[in-house]
């Protein structure tokens, strides 16, 4: 049989429960744009019923504190997929700077200035135009100033794609010590909730796990394993362990062959990383593989035509009736020892246009044939196959494909990132109007609770004054 | 259902990449250029290239045709004079062999002939800018010299063989210069120098040898006629030239205008596209501003 004790005791444990559920809800709101935090729902467990003499009553209500609302799996998803856009957007970044070096030329005067593609014609068209008057001394002097613009324009270009990669390398190596301390703060959280919350989802601690795991996500390429205990345990994409348990193995940075490399213990791990994702992957990419692409590039046009061009010249005769030789050679370029590093290096060694050798050998000065013979380099195929112009045509069209392309990937996964977060968003995050619902109902069944105290309470003086209104009030 | 409490970012993110369009939209119609990066469209951006080599070889070819078509005029007018003197000489030397002049009108005829000679001598050193252009490649140098110490005289060439072909960007050779061996001293009967020397001996000394020197008479006229012959070759690549160059200059135009419209911006439809964006960011500035100033939760309906 109940008692008006009992309920005395139910409806005081409803306002403890209501006033839990309340502080809940206010932390909810007070949260509402701190990042990383999942919004929290009180869990309302009915007590044990009792049994007396047969008849069951219902004991009233327990608030047993608050569960995160998170999907572990839609989170690890928008982490991956964060690698992923990271990547490709530190990428893109990286290859919208090196495209800016070639700029393609409208037609205009003023565009054409740097433009390598109208350097190379100009180049070649200047031995056409010697063929006319071999002996004139200004057209000779055009071939020199269309060489050093030529050499300039390419060195230029490939000094500042070294630049670049420079500027590349100290933004990765930068990355270092900001996943080292991510690291460090998951490494902690790890043995905070395996000794806090083993079994279950351990709140602000798991917000913050989280919040951690996606900065890294943002950073680098990574693999989440859940482990015993609700640990989780962190791998670069290729398996590195980063942390395990509560341990985090620190990445290192060092110097090889000019550029930063990326250790954990003694194992090189920076060709993983390239290809893991994350800003670094993005940054790594673009430094290993984009910039000495087009370096490259550059290099055979640089190494191709100075070479070709100075063996021809040495060929044929000068103005002076003198003809090059392994002694001293006629070069018009700085003659390169090797493919690599040839476009950093380009330069006119010639200063006398007279040196340029515009007759055959053996041939009087007044011949054309050598001028015609360089002039006719410019059709044929002498870099890698291509003529010049059509390789370096190539080039452009190449690297503005790769940069088209890794725009639209880009894009892409900006959007499925934007569409995760958006499911994740609508399931974690605050939302204000459920607030003042939850706020509404709330305060209702407190003032519920309160008003069943009062009338209690009334009967309760009822009860003792055994029906006479004035004894005790 | 649940849903995203902070979509209004995501409008912001909208309205972001609406104005990013619209500068991109703007640089177009600012520089009146379609592609002002190679990623915007690569292959465009590759057939520019080749296109800008083409038309820029086509401009290098139209400068050269000018510098060329100056020295074969000059050697075409050369030659025209030289055919003139040779006329004149040949007259001349037909009226001293009918056999009617007097010793000194003879001599006087030979004076005239010796004349012409120094006369075709000097334009067949005729030079263009500083260059000689009867010298094959010997351009420096002066082609040919006579010595009057025997008798008849002797013309020495000191030229060479050399021809120098000018090459169109589509690959024809044009010949520029003729040797001046090829043209003044010709094999046998055909060498104008020959020919004026043995007259110019025929008539020093007032005595004529008829019949040497009709002989000598008609190896001028046969030499005369070489040179025509060798003009020839000149007229033939002074139309050549003039050929290829309005080839290549309506090739040319054609190329600019191919270029130019690859490359240039549809105002047109570039200004449309953005007064789409404008439209666009407009209305999402409008829900924006909307959404800002209702307060878009029910806590302000709770007392």
């Amino acid at each position: 049989m109940g008692t008006i004790n009992s309920a005395f005791s139910l409806i005081s444990g409803a306002l403890n429960a209501d006033q839990a559920a309340l502080s809940i809800v206010a932390n909810n709101v007070a949260n509402a744009s701190t990042p990383g935090y999942a919004e929290e729902t009180p869990n309302w467990q009915e007590n044990q019923p009792v049994t007396i003499n047969g008849v069951q009553y219902g004991a009233g209500v327990t608030e047993t504190g608050a569960t995160s609302l998170r999907d572990r799996v839609l989170e690890q998803r928008l982490d991956q997929q964060q690698q992923l856009a990271s990547s490709s957007g530190a990428r893109l970044t990286a290859l919208n700077s090196i495209q800016a070096l070639f700029t393609p030329d409208s037609g205009s005067a003023s565009s054409t200035a740097g433009d390598i593609g109208s350097d190379i014609t100009s180049f070649f068209s200047s031995f056409a135009s010697l063929e006319a008057n071999p002996t004139n001394n200004s057209l000779r002097e055009n071939v020199l100033s269309s060489a050093t613009t030529l050499a300039g324009d390419v060195s230029n270009a490939a000094a500042s794609l070294n630049q670049q990669s420079a500027a590349l390398d100290q933004q990765a190596s930068g990355v270092t010590s900001q996943v080292n301390s991510l690291t460090t703060s998951l490494a902690q959280l790890n043995q905070q909730i395996q000794t806090a919350s083993p079994n279950a989802d351990a709140g602000p601690l798991e917000d913050q796990r989280q919040e951690d795991l996606s900065q890294l996500s943002q950073l680098i390429g990574i693999n989440q394993i859940t482990t015993e205990n609700n640990g989780i345990s962190v791998t670069t994409t290729s398996g590195q362990t980063l942390v395990s348990e509560n341990t985090s193995f620190q990445m290192t940075s060092g110097t090889e062959a000019g550029v930063t490399h990326f250790f954990v213990g003694n194992t090189d791990i920076t060709s993983q990383l390239a290809s893991g994702g994350g800003e670094l992957g993005g940054y790594l990419t673009a430094r290993d593989q984009d910039i000495p692409s087009a370096m490259n590039s550059l290099d055979q046009l640089a190494y191709n035509i100075s070479t070709k061009v100075n063996t021809l010249n040495n060929a044929g005769t000068d103005l002076e009736g003198v003809t090059g030789s392994v002694a001293s050679p006629l070069n018009i370029f700085s003659q390169p020892t090797a493919v690599a590093g040839s476009a950093v290096s380009m330069s006119v060694a010639m200063t006398d246009p007279n040196q340029i050798a515009a007759a055959a050998a053996g041939a009087a000065t007044g011949d054309n044939t050598n001028a015609t013979a360089m002039a006719n380099l410019a059709g044929q195929t002498i870099v890698n196959g291509q003529t010049p112009t059509d390789f370096f045509s190539n080039f452009a069209s190449t690297l503005g494909a790769t940069v088209s392309g890794v725009q639209d990937e880009n894009t892409a996964q900006n959007a499925s990132v934007t569409q995760l977060q958006t499911q994740n968003d609508a399931l974690s995050s605050v939302n204000l109007n459920d607030e003042a619902g939850a706020m509404s109902t709330l305060q209702s069944s407190y003032q519920a609770a309160s008003q069943v105290f009062t009338m209690l309470n009334t009967i309760m003086v009822s009860v003792l004054n055994l029906g006479v209104e004035t004894t005790v009030s | 259902m649940r849903v995203d409490p902070s979509y209004v970012s995501n409008l912001v993110g909208s309205l972001d990449q609406a104005q990013s369009n619209e500068q991109q939209l703007t640089a177009e119609l600012s520089s009146g250029v379609s592609v002002t990066s190679l990623s915007q469209n690569p292959v465009t951006a590759g057939e520019n290239i080749l296109l800008l080599n083409q038309i820029q070889q086509d401009d290098s070819f139209t400068q050269s045709s000018n510098l060329v078509t100056g020295s074969l005029q000059v050697a075409d007018s050369t030659l025209g004079s030289v055919l003139s003197q040779l006329t004149q000489a040949i007259s001349l030397a037909t009226s001293a062999n009918n056999g009617t002049m007097n010793a000194s009108d003879v001599k006087a005829v030979g004076n005239q002939i010796s004349g012409i000679l120094d006369e075709v001598e000097s334009l067949a050193n005729t030079s263009y800018e500083g260059q000689y252009i009867f010298a094959g490649g010997q351009t420096s140098t002066s082609p040919f010299t006579t010595s009057n110490t025997t008798s008849p005289g002797i013309t020495t060439y000191n030229g060479d063989q050399n021809v120098n072909y000018l090459s169109t960007p589509n690959g024809q050779k044009i010949q520029l210069n003729v040797p001046g061996s090829q043209i003044f001293q010709g094999s046998g009967a055909n060498s104008v120098f020959g020919a004026l020397n043995a007259l110019v001996a025929d008539y020093s000394t007032g005595a004529v040898n008829t019949t040497q020197a009709v002989s000598d008479a008609q190896s001028l006229d046969t030499a005369l006629n070489y040179v025509s012959q060798q003009r020839v070759t000149i007229d033939n690549s002074i139309t050549q030239v003039t050929a290829a160059s309005d080839a290549i200059t309506s090739d040319q135009t054609q190329l600019t205008a191919a270029q130019t419209n690859l490359m240039q911006a549809d105002v047109g439809e570039v200004s449309t596209q953005l007064s789409l964006s404008e439209t666009q960011q407009t209305a999402l500035e409008d829900v924006i501003s909307q959404l800002d100033s209702s307060s878009n939760s029910l806590f302000s309906k709770l007392q």
